[in-house]
């Protein structure tokens, strides 16, 4: 007996599709007739006699349905793993569709084929397609495109560029003012009054502290108390 | 090709070259998988996060040996790359698959209809 299956109850719940009566083939060995359940949380096998196995679908790379008679003489339905499974332990006749020992590549990764071939060719279908629906309940978590994150708020795209979003780009003066908290309105003004005594003094650059604007910074920063002499800047090429 | 009808998956469609493929649906393509096996048939559909299913597909695995499938479903991680059909104008298949998604966003008119994205709290 194949030394990776078990002995496990059927799954109960999230069964898409059940398939009595279908044989399991692995590398084109053999594992028996039993029942294939198509679940959303795995795909698994058991064998009349209880013993089986399951799939867990991030491993699942494919799967088809095969009804080319000349590549193999049964209907079925194709599943490749991305996953090492052990045969039995006589390792003879080393079959095209095996892997591992003609793999001596280290960076192949492994694979193993199976066929589940069910007494009702008819069901093909029926079992592919809850094997696609159950397969893309498991999206790959190792996706390196990290901007799929879309849990979150979503971007309106079209509504920003109508300016017809939610999230306002602008407020009025009084709209915007109402939003400010106590500490926002010091800012504020604060950043008013530089504005205005720029207009007088020439000078309008950023960071410039006059003796009125001196203040503890909440970040921590440290603020050179001695107050900034007008002309100081004169020099600088700064065009406004 | 009819649009995803999850809001997160014509998102993310929106957001990707995925929207490309899946305006390839009906289209005779090649898929490169990862493990060196290459899959042409007929596309009859691609999710967002680029799982592909086609028909009529003649299959070469890594070894080079040919064989036919009805149906086929490879996982968007183990697809390596989508042949795009020469006959296939890009550019005009992004725009036609946004426009797909569009309307069904604004279904109804721009007001009305199905709300997708989650209002910002209001003050």
């Amino acid at each position: 007996a194949m030394s990776f299956l078990k002995r496990f109850p059927p799954p109960a719940e999230g069964v898409r599709h059940q398939q009595p009566d279908t044989e399991a083939v692995l590398a084109g060995r053999t594992l028996g007739a039993g029942t294939l359940y198509i679940a959303e949380s795995r795909l698994s096998w058991l064998e009349n006699s209880g013993v089986g196995f399951s799939l867990d679908y991030p491993t699942i790379s494919l799967h088809a349905v095969s009804r080319d008679l000349n590549a193999y003489p049964w209907e079925h339905l194709y599943v490749m793993v991305n996953a090492k499974f052990e045969e039995e332990e006589s390792k003879e006749a080393p079959m095209a569709e095996g892997e591992e020992d003609e793999d001596s590549d280290d960076d192949v990764e492994p694979i193993a084929e199976f066929r589940f071939v069910p007494s009702d060719k008819s069901a093909l279908e029926a079992m592919f397609s809850a094997m696609c629906e159950c397969q893309a309940l498991h999206p790959d978590p190792d996706d390196e495109d990290s901007d799929n994150d879309y849990e979150g708020e979503e971007y309106d795209v079209e509504a920003h560029e109508l300016e017809q979003g939610d999230i306002p780009t602008f407020y009025t003066y009084e709209e915007g003012l109402s939003h400010l908290t106590a500490e926002g309105q010091a800012t504020l003004e604060r950043l008013e009054g530089m504005l205005a005594q720029s207009v007088s003094s020439q000078y309008n650059m950023a960071g410039v502290r006059t003796e009125d604007s001196i203040r503890e910074f909440e970040d921590g920063m440290e603020v050179d108390v001695a107050p900034v002499v007008a002309g100081q800047f004169e020099d600088a090429e700064v065009d406004h | 090709m009819e649009v995803s009808h999850s809001v997160k998956e014509r998102t993310i469609a929106e957001n990707s070259l995925v929207i490309l493929l899946q305006g390839l649906h009906g289209h005779i393509t090649t898929v490169d998988l990862r493990d060196e096996s290459t899959a042409t048939g007929r596309v009859t559909n691609v999710d967002a996060f680029m799982n592909v299913r086609l028909a009529e597909v003649t299959f070469t695995d890594r070894q080079g040996t040919v064989s036919h499938l009805d149906e086929l479903f490879v996982t968007g991680r183990n697809v390596r790359y989508v042949h795009i059909p020469d006959e296939v104008d890009i550019r005009a298949t992004i725009e036609r698959q946004l426009q797909a998604i569009h309307r069904v966003r604004y279904f109804g008119g721009r007001d009305k209809g199905r709300k997708e994205f989650p209002r910002a709290k209001h003050k």
